[in-house]
């Protein structure tokens, strides 16, 4: 298979120092540093094909933004291999970073005190961009990003979701062909978050772009990926398609039923009762063992049945399974 | 309410105490000042008849360290802690503490001096008497005057550097004038070169100044260079400068604030 | 090679436009600026003067030498301030993240940290160290000859090549500490009391150290000797001096640069 982006058994090393507390551990710690080794990633394989959306997910402190890093060349992998288009970052660090594209959500590459125009001009220099292919590139990214309007206003005057614009349109002006974007979305109102997923999609359908996108916002997930990787505690823990992993951690569906008249007996065999307010009850199912239509059938046999409804476990619901799951070390 | 300047006194000592490594270039830099000012003065005097303005060698040794020591004890950051905290707009927050401003600026100010005491100061005092020998004072007596003369010397630079912080309120965008100060008092202050070898004239005009008598003055009298009576006379005029500087301070303090809040910062 | 070196000015040279313009944004903040360098460095001018008059020649530098030597110490610090100012603020870059960004781009990273900001305002520094510097050379009997002159612009070079190296490999230390800001403040200290006062009122531990160490001798005080046949000190070293500066510049330069990859070398390693 094709692939854009290999990990193997990626591993990286950290060393803290432990500060005590009060002014005897100032003083302690001024005089004894103690260091202590822990892995940040620890062991992490996957690989990417062109063409993908891949969420990289996980709680803070997952060695989300450490393989991202490391991914693009900026930090070296204790152990483990990364190539990507073929290349190893750490070998050639200037022939992978002219086919990425990177945003840091939090922080901006634009220069604050010019005019937005003025930052894409450097970068045009410095990716050596031949004028014709960024007169076009610019007029397309201006078009879909919708930067006319602020393109000639200094960086300091944008709002935070103009600057997010900016800064996309920043890492795209040398046509990567993988684009990571970590917390593209932070911040932002839900017009700009819009604005934002549909960019992503364009470039990936249009351009056939990679995008790696790490994120605490699960609605950015759903809209965008078709594949989520999520790390925990510096594991790979899930790699897959979103149905699937959703499907595999939480087997369960829910219905809610309600009577239009009190019963007797709510069991059943096929499903469990989770949860009862007057005449609301909630079933919970085994996808597995029962279909939705099936219980429906068998449920309105025996109960006076006013309204019903079935309810899908979402994204969330998953991941905070995942992270509950794997919180331990 | 005394508690409240204590802890914040407390906080910054703490805080400072981690900066390890600022600690060490700031001996370090110190100390490279103090030796390289002491060679000046032992190339200066090399040959020559021995005292200059009744002033020997070792007496200039002894001022040049002791001023070197007491300027890392002498904590101003007022007039940047005004300046930034204007600059990025977050000098509103202090506004509404329920404490006065310019009280909590000075307890951290002094939770700073009181580090620097320990990991600044002491340091230099050992480098030093390593290298130049203990730099003892003239008497046991004008130790004593030293003391109280070296505080009064304090409020004085806390004070300037308090009203050029009131400055900053005004005329934000002419960047930090706290360092145009800084660079006067090096020189009008007597901390680098004795006010007593400059020209007669300068000399006569420093004497209306508030400058000589933040460090010149304890030294002075540190050394010996001072009678009894006069060391007194100096003393007095530190304090009626602390007065005249007080009051500005709260008449201009009370025209800013006014001003700030009807603008809103 | 042509491509690539043209493509590197190119960059800089933008780069330089637009710190220009970075820097015109705020033009008032200069102000305190420009009340401040010339008070600081005239009255130290003046307190050489003072101790001059009052004492003696400060080991047979007189008056006039002596303020040659300080401008050209402070001519040789504005210009470096205006070229190389971002080797000061490593640490903030490694901290803020604007060295990850740096690392980001198909470009060498040292030019990249260098050229990123021509900080104009540094000519400010420039003013009272030509300033001296003329009234000094004026005063000393300095030779306004061609070869003379060459010979300064060669010593210039070298100076600032020097004092690069310096704040490049203690700018190093930030890829480990993360904290380096206050070791800028050390060695401009030491830089000053090195290269604007003679080398040779030192004990000759320091002026070795100062020669063949850390070697800030070359960048003011054995040219100045040289020019105005002054004492050297007591390190007696063969050579025109004027010529050892350019070529003491470029090694010491070098060796900043595999001191400073190494150092990114740790920084890779490490993280942030």
């Amino acid at each position: 298979m094709e692939t854009v982006i290999e990990v193997k058994d990626l591993v990286k090393e950290y060393i803290i120092v432990k500060k005590e507390s009060g002014l005897r551990g100032s003083i302690k710690s001024l005089l004894f540093p103690k260091k202590t080794k822990f892995n940040g990633v620890n062991g992490i394989s996957f690989s990417i094909a062109p063409g993908e959306i891949v969420g990289y997910i996980g709680p803070n402190g997952a060695g989300k933004s450490t393989t991202i890093k490391m991914l693009t060349g900026i930090l070296h992998p204790t152990s483990g291999s990364i190539k990507v288009c073929g290349i190893s970052p750490q070998a050639d660090r200037k022939a992978v970073v002219r086919k990425l594209g990177v945003v840091f959500g939090q922080r901006t590459q634009l220069y604050w005190d010019l005019r937005l125009g003025e930052s894409f001009e450097l970068l045009c220099r410095i990716y050596q961009i031949d004028q014709q292919a960024y007169d076009d590139n610019l007029a397309i990214l201006t078009d879909v990003l919708k930067l006319q309007e602020f393109i000639n206003t200094p960086v300091r005057q944008l709002s935070l979701g103009q600057r997010m614009r900016g800064d996309i349109a920043a890492a795209m002006l040398h046509s990567p062909s993988v684009l990571f974007l970590d917390e593209p979305t932070i911040g932002l109102d839900a017009d700009a978050k819009h604005a934002i997923r549909n960019f992503i999609k364009e470039i990936n359908r249009t351009r056939g772009v990679t995008v790696i996108l790490t994120t605490h916002d699960l609605d950015d997930v759903e809209q965008l990926c078709s594949r989520i990787i999520v790390v925990n505690n510096g594991k790979l823990v899930e790699d897959g398609p979103i149905g699937s992993i959703i499907h595999k951690l939480t087997p369960h569906r829910l219905l809610v039923v309600e009577l239009h008249e009190p019963a007797d007996d709510l069991t059943t065999p096929h499903a469990t009762v989770i949860k009862q307010e007057g005449l609301k009850i909630w079933y919970q199912f085994e996808k597995e063992s029962i279909s939705a239509s099936e219980l429906i059938a068998a449920l309105s046999q025996k109960l006076p049945i006013q309204d019903i409804s079935v309810k899908e476990p979402n994204v969330e619901d998953a991941i905070r399974e995942v992270y509950k799951t794997t919180a331990t070390r | 309410m005394l508690q409240a300047y204590w802890y914040i006194t407390k906080m910054k000592l703490l805080v400072n105490l981690t900066y390890r490594f600022e600690v060490f270039t700031s001996v370090a830099t110190n100390l490279i000042l103090m030796l390289a000012s002491v060679f000046l003065w032992q190339t200066a005097y090399k040959g020559g008849s021995g005292s200059v303005e009744s002033l020997s060698l070792q007496d200039i040794t002894t001022y040049t360290i002791l001023s070197i020591i007491i300027s890392t004890i002498f904590v101003c950051d007022v007039q940047n802690t005004i300046y930034y905290k204007i600059r990025e707009g977050q000098i509103v927050t202090d506004f509404y503490r329920p404490i006065p401003l310019f009280a909590c600026y000075l307890a951290e100010d002094i939770g700073e001096m009181l580090s620097s005491l320990l990991n600044r100061a002491l340091p230099l005092v050992v480098f030093a008497s390593i290298f130049f020998g203990i730099p003892w004072p003239a008497s046991f007596g004008s130790f004593l005057l030293f003391l109280p003369s070296c505080l009064l010397s304090y409020a004085i630079l806390w004070l300037l550097s308090a009203l050029i912080g009131l400055i900053a309120f005004w005329v934000m965008e002419l960047g930090n004038m706290g360092n145009v100060k800084d660079a006067i008092v090096r020189v009008l202050s007597g901390s680098i070169v004795p006010l007593w070898f400059f020209p007669e004239s300068v000399q006569t005009v420093s004497k209306f100044l508030p400058f000589q008598y933040t460090y010149q003055t304890p030294l002075g009298i540190y050394i010996g260079n001072t009678s009894m009576s006069e060391a007194l006379t100096s003393m007095a005029v530190q304090a009626v400068w602390i007065a005249v500087l007080y009051l500005i301070l709260a008449a201009g303090w009370a025209r800013t604030k006014k001003k700030t809040l009807i603008q809103g910062g | 090679m042509v491509s690539t070196i043209k493509h590197y000015v190119s960059v800089a040279s933008c780069w330089a436009r637009l710190a220009v313009q970075r820097q015109l944004e705020y033009p008032l903040f200069l102000f305190s600026w420009l009340l401040m360098i010339p008070i600081q460095y005239f009255s130290g001018i003046w307190m050489l003067k003072i101790i001059v008059d009052r004492f003696q020649a400060l080991n047979g530098w007189d008056f006039p030498q002596l303020t040659f030597l300080y401008g050209l110490g402070l001519i040789s610090h504005g210009i470096f301030v205006v070229f190389f100012i971002n080797t000061w603020s490593i640490d903030h870059m490694v901290i803020n993240g604007g060295f990850d960004r740096l690392l980001l781009r198909p470009m060498n990273v040292f030019f990249q940290l260098v050229a990123s900001y021509v900080n104009f305002i540094g000519l400010i520094d420039c003013i009272p160290g030509v300033i001296i510097f003329l009234y000094g050379a004026d005063i000393a009997g300095f030779d306004w000859t061609l070869a003379n002159i060459g010979k300064l612009i060669l010593v210039l070079i070298g100076g600032i090549l020097i004092r690069a190296a310096l704040f490049t490999s203690l700018g190093t230390i930030a890829f480990w500490t993360k904290r380096n800001g206050s070791m800028v403040g050390f060695a401009l200290t030491m830089l000053e009391r090195a290269t604007m006062y003679p080398l040779s009122m030192y004990p000759y531990f320091l002026q070795a150290l100062f020669t063949f160490i850390i070697p800030i001798g070359f960048i003011s005080f054995y040219p100045a000797a040289e020019f105005l046949n002054a004492d050297s000190g007591g390190l007696d070293l063969p050579l025109s001096f004027a010529l050892w500066t350019p070529l003491v510049g470029v090694i010491c330069f070098l060796i900043a640069g595999g001191i400073f990859k190494f150092g990114m070398r740790n920084y890779e390693s490490a993280g942030s």
